[in-house]
């Protein structure tokens, strides 16, 4: 069997082209499928792992500002159950960064008799100017739609993030906070990590502490300390917790390009299975 | 002929290099780990900490082992009918009217409980003794629990069926993502319409999720009066038995019938879900059939056989068969850095001349202020 000599250089320059594309198409797939092994369907699994990855990283007290429908009461309870704070929505406070929080809000006049005991799990802190900390908090709004599915028994999980600037929308200051809602399916915080630094993991759901019965030893967390400041009104940069206003001056402040998001996490439900035999 | 050989070294060469490792050809760069929940574990079925846990430090915390939330309760929300009174099995006596629906109480995991239910309105001579298992959390339902309570109500359907001899078994559980859609579809209680009657709703529910409590519940009067025994002297033995009524005020936390794989529960036993042991079980004592032994890859052992009968087994081989494709540790590492555009700036300075002049002037050409000297 013979074969000429342009056949021969055209069967080596195929089989050369032929594996130089598909080396760079595997390349391409295997850089957008990596494994994400941080699920936001495990509470304290990312705080885990990031003491794990970083064991020294100092205590920061990041400041976290509550926001409700309209107005209300939030209650944080600071280093025991029986110590409470109570503050007017929205309230603005300092958590430390990778404990988990666990808060009451109550007396929103469109959900009468209504007590929610969301949680927050600190994943990272900002770096804001050095003395304008408290102008640069970590947003967290409770929709009316959230407080339902709640209210509901059923569990709603956020995953709160701060655009990569590069890549944030071009929305004006006080714009409110672009909230996407992800399919059951969906692992929010690796949707989260495309899309910017995940800094905080809100879940809300219909579970009380009980008047009798034990558990409630366990409901609170670890009950980690925040901090609450008076502040000053007629300071500049003052934040008081019992202004009713929207974050204006915070997101006034915020550099343009570098909102906040949210991913809305699955309304998970109890389904019941019954047969009578 | 030798440009043959050269095309197809050529091709060889292509082919060889571009799958220096042995994956783009056959695995086409497809990596596959397990899930974090699976991590946490040594290996299938057995819970722990395994091959997959990093240290956590000196804390000694370990992934897996300390949630933020561990919810060791379960939190279940009786909701009717309303007005029913809920419960609960103490010891040998019960602890009546602790709840009414709509209510709700925690109830510690892993336990079986067995419940008092009255006073349902429209049945009011109506009593019935259910089992409610409440199962521990797993990674894929400690979110839920510790944020939600578990619904739990009885229906006028459901209490037909019981009053017609018929035994009623309802399963809660949290479905898998890819049942959510389903399951909130179905969210509602439905009753004996929602499976064929041949399947079994634990082994449904588990099919499609994670199970958090089972519910059972018959007929069958637990408080009925035995016959009188009389003893020797013909006296009538009275039996310790404790009763608090919650209508009095008094309340009493329920006390776990058994493991919620206790014999006579129907359910079958999981290695994932131990519980307590049954009563009367001595503590020192292994359970019967329990794994004790490890194996390298985390899977169990063979069964604890006690009780003295002499040794029986001769080998316990596990194999695995799973697919191990483990790149090489790196030895050297290479790291390329280029700026583009490149660094460019003027050469440092390495001369400074410095040249100070002065005004040289003659002697007519000073003028001293007045109080210079």
């Amino acid at each position: 069997m013979r074969l000429s000599t342009a056949s021969c250089i055209a069967a080596g320059l195929i089989a050369l082209i032929t594996a130089a594309s598909g080396t760079t198409a595997v390349a391409q797939t295997a850089g957008n499928n990596r494994y994400f092994p941080l699920d936001h369907r495990i509470p304290g699994r990312a705080i885990q792992w990031d003491r794990a990855i970083r064991p020294h990283r100092p205590s920061y007290m990041q400041p976290v500002r509550i926001e409700l429908p309209s107005v209300g009461l939030v209650v944080f309870f600071d280093g025991s159950a029986n110590r409470n704070i109570l503050t007017q929505a929205p309230s603005q406070v300092g958590m430390l960064v990778g404990r988990t929080y666990r808060f009451q809000i109550s007396g929103m006049p469109e959900y009468p008799g209504a007590n929610l005991y969301p949680t927050i799990e600190l994943l990272d802190r900002l770096h804001p100017p050095n003395g304008r900390e408290q102008d640069f908090p970590i947003p967290i709004q409770f929709t009316a739609e959230e407080i339902e599915t709640a209210l509901n028994d059923r569990l709603v999980t956020k995953v709160i993030y701060l655009e990569q600037p590069q890549w944030a929308a071009p929305l004006e200051p006080g714009h409110p906070i672009n909230v996407d809602d992800l399919p059951p399916t969906a692992n929010l915080m690796q949707a989260a990590d495309r899309r910017g630094r995940a800094m905080a993991i809100v879940r809300i759901g219909g579970r009380v502490p009980t008047t009798r019965g034990g558990g409630n030893s366990q409901f609170y967390g670890d009950l980690a300390p925040v901090i609450t400041r008076t502040f000053d009104r007629n300071s500049p940069t003052a934040i008081t917790p019992a202004v009713t206003a929207s974050s204006r001056s915070t997101q006034a402040t915020r550099r343009p390009g570098q909102q906040f998001g949210q991913k809305l996490g699955p309304k998970r439900s109890p389904a019941m299975v019954s047969i009578s035999d | 002929m030798k440009l043959y050989f050269l095309a197809l070294g050529t091709l060889l060469v292509v082919c060889v290099g571009c799958a220096h490792d042995g994956q783009q050809v056959f695995h086409k760069n497809e990596y596959h780990a397990p899930p974090a929940a699976m991590l946490a574990g040594p290996g299938p079925m057995v819970a722990g900490p395994g091959p997959g846990v990093m240290g956590m430090g000196r804390g000694g915390r370990v992934y897996g082992a300390a949630p933020a939330y561990p919810a060791q309760s379960t939190q279940v929300r009786f909701l009717g009918p309303d007005g029913m009174y809920v419960g609960w099995k103490i010891g040998d006596g019960f602890a009546e009217n602790q709840l009414v629906a709509p209510g709700r109480y925690n109830f510690p995991q892993g336990s079986m409980y067995r419940l008092k239910v009255a006073g349902i309105p429209g049945r009011d001579a109506l009593v019935l003794y259910p089992t409610l298992a409440v199962y521990p959390s797993h990674p894929t339902t400690e979110a839920y629990l510790a944020h939600n309570s578990i619904p739990l109500r009885i229906t006028d359907e459901d209490l037909d069926q019981i009053e017609t001899n018929n035994f009623v078994t309802k399963v809660i559980y949290l479905p898998d993502p890819k049942f959510q859609d389903l399951a909130i579809a179905g969210v509602e209680e439905l009753v004996s319409t929602r499976l064929d009657p041949s399947l079994d709703p634990v082994h449904e529910a588990d099919r499609r999720g994670t199970i958090m409590a089972v519910l059972r519940v018959g007929n069958m009067d637990l408080e009925m009066s035995a016959p009188a025994v009389l003893g020797a002297s013909g006296v009538e033995q009275a039996g310790n038995v404790v009763s608090v009524n919650g209508d009095l005020g008094e309340h009493a936390p329920p006390v776990a019938i058994g493991g919620i794989d206790a014999k006579g529960s129907g359910m079958p036993g999981s290695p994932l879900v131990s519980g307590p042991l049954p009563p009367g079980h001595p503590a020192s004592m292994m359970p019967w059939g329990q794994p004790r032994s490890s194996t390298p890859i985390g899977l169990v052992g063979p069964p604890h056989l006690p009780y003295g009968r002499p040794a029986s087994l001769k080998s316990h081989t596990v194999r695995n068969l799973s697919d191990v494709d483990l790149p090489k540790p790196v030895d050297h590492m290479l790291i390329d850095v280029r700026h583009e555009p490149g660094i460019s700036l003027p050469a440092p300075v390495k001369h400074i001349e410095y040249l100070e002049q002065h005004p040289v002037y003659g002697p007519n050409e000073i003028s001293y202020p007045p109080a210079g000297y």
